[in-house]
């Protein structure tokens, strides 16, 4: 079986841990600074007011005029996240986080150490705790995992069993497919508006007329196709972080920041001397909220110069003054050494052209390998433009 | 550089410095106009260009040649030359 642990709000949960209050009022996570004016996750109480999340910021505003806006908090939320599957893990889950609380884990290895599916499920939700609401869906396929994750209430273990699976997904909204939101749009003019629907039109139309996500959509509609799921490598917890006296949005003031931390995070013991393979720069900001980007080197490295250079145009997009500044070492190599080249880039080639030409010459005779020389190449006798000369070695 | 040419063989065999793209002798049959029919037993299938090089005429051996390039039946691109001073039909590459 295929398990989904779906915590749905989760930026929401996260950023509502500063002002715990806010979670019994009508309260919205904010836009982000420089993206569209669309709210995010809500609360249950905004939601009984009638506001939706992904409603524009003006319109959820005219619904409910005592909506609170909670600042985003990335950086908290990628956190919280990361200690939630580090949690599954610790409980003998390998788990593959799909997208920040959506996250599945095979349980055929943990059945036999729990007594079972169910005690399974129930201690990877106890594993999670009760804060975040969590819900887990277990089906034999990811997407049925994930469907069934999206009917269950907060704590509750739904498990469908593959029998039941047309049944169980057919009455379910088109809204749980990665399809844009036209497409659903499109679906909804020609009358289809549950999984049903669409499982039950022939798939070469689909793919006609949606082109290669809307058959990948139909295949999900249909319960998906059957793969394993991979746990993930636990990602390496090195990190350097600054804290200011008082916040700071100067860009050389950021960089000498950051130079400083680069060099923290290197000469942490816990790196033992491996390259860095993914960073992450998370900043607490002074309105209260944070910023994180990861960043992926083109190759493994561990030259504070080089991973400064590469960092330093992110400080840029630092939507605000910050009063603290946090560096990460996210992927670290396996090894310790690097591997250089014992021969120059194309050396090898030319050591085989030269052996070649050696092979030619012993059979032909010596003078039967010859360079180009160009003597003349302006002249309109083509052959005074250069010369055959004999290279005998 | 491997050379298949005569030129590269004969600079070979003597190990020493030849011409690139020395012009070799061919068999070319001519119409009256002086257009090449027939190249080394190849009909000519279509006459792409036609030019002409004069050169060293200050010295005592000067060039005076008509070129074509011409496509033959096989399909294959080829240059050949008249030499107007000594006479003859020569092919030629990188003309």
């Amino acid at each position: 079986m295929i398990a989904c642990v779906s915590i749905p709000g989760l930026e929401l949960k996260a950023a509502l841990r500063r002002t715990p209050t806010l979670a019994l009022r009508p309260a919205a996570l904010a836009p982000e600074p420089q993206g569209e004016p669309l709210i995010g996750p809500i609360t249950a109480a905004a939601e009984a007011l009638g506001v939706r999340p992904g409603m524009r910021l003006g319109e959820a505003l005219a619904t409910c005029p005592a909506l609170a806006l909670v600042e985003p908090d990335a950086a908290g939320a990628e956190q919280a996240w990361e200690e939630i599957v580090r949690a599954l893990e610790d409980a003998g889950f390998a788990v593959d986080p799909a997208s920040s609380g959506v996250a599945y884990f095979e349980t055929r290895g943990v059945e036999r150490l729990y007594g079972g599916l169910e005690p399974a499920l129930k201690r990877a939700l106890a594993a999670v705790g009760t804060e975040w609401d969590a819900r887990i869906g277990a089906a034999g396929r990811r997407f049925a995992a994930l469907a069934a994750a999206s009917v269950a209430r907060p704590g509750q273990v739904v498990v469908v069993a593959d029998e039941e699976l047309p049944q169980f997904l057919a009455p379910l909204p088109l809204t749980l497919l990665p399809l844009e939101r036209n497409r659903y749009e499109e679906l909804e003019s020609l009358g289809v508006r549950k999984l049903g629907q669409l499982a039950g039109l022939p798939g070469g139309a689909i793919a006609e007329r949606l082109g290669p996500d809307g058959r990948r959509a139909w295949s999900l509609a249909r319960g998906g196709t059957a793969a394993r799921v991979r746990g993930r490598r636990p990602p390496a917890a090195v990190y350097a972080s600054l804290e200011f006296p008082e916040a700071i949005g100067n860009e050389l003031a950021l960089r000498r920041a950051l130079t400083g931390l680069v060099d923290k995070a290197l000469a942490r013991p816990e790196r033992r001397d491996r390259f860095v393979r993914k960073l992450a720069l998370a900043a607490r900001l002074e309105t209260g909220g944070s910023w994180r980007r990861t960043l992926t080197l083109r190759e493994p490295s561990a030259d504070s110069e080089r991973i400064r250079v590469a960092l330093a145009p992110r400080l840029a997009e630092l939507p605000g003054p910050v009063v603290e500044l946090r560096l990460e070492l996210v992927e670290l190599t396996e090894s310790s050494g690097q591997q250089l080249e014992l021969l120059a880039a194309g050396a090898e080639d030319r050591t085989r052209l030269r052996e070649g030409l050696r092979q030619v010459r012993a059979s032909t005779g010596s003078g039967s390998v010859c360079t180009v020389v160009e003597v003349a190449p302006w002249s309109r006798v083509p052959e005074s433009r250069a010369l055959l000369v004999p290279k005998d070695e | 550089m491997v050379s298949g040419s005569r030129v590269a063989s004969v600079a070979g065999t003597q190990g020493r410095v030849a011409r690139f793209n020395a012009p070799r002798a061919a068999r070319v049959e001519a119409n009256a106009s002086g257009f090449p029919v027939e190249v080394n037993h190849q009909t000519v299938a279509f006459l792409r260009e036609e030019w002409r090089v004069v050169d060293r005429w200050w010295t005592e051996e000067p060039i005076i040649r008509r070129y074509f390039e011409l496509v033959l039946e096989s399909g294959e691109n080829t240059v050949v030359f008249h030499d107007s001073t000594g006479g003859g039909w020569f092919t030629q590459r990188g003309a």
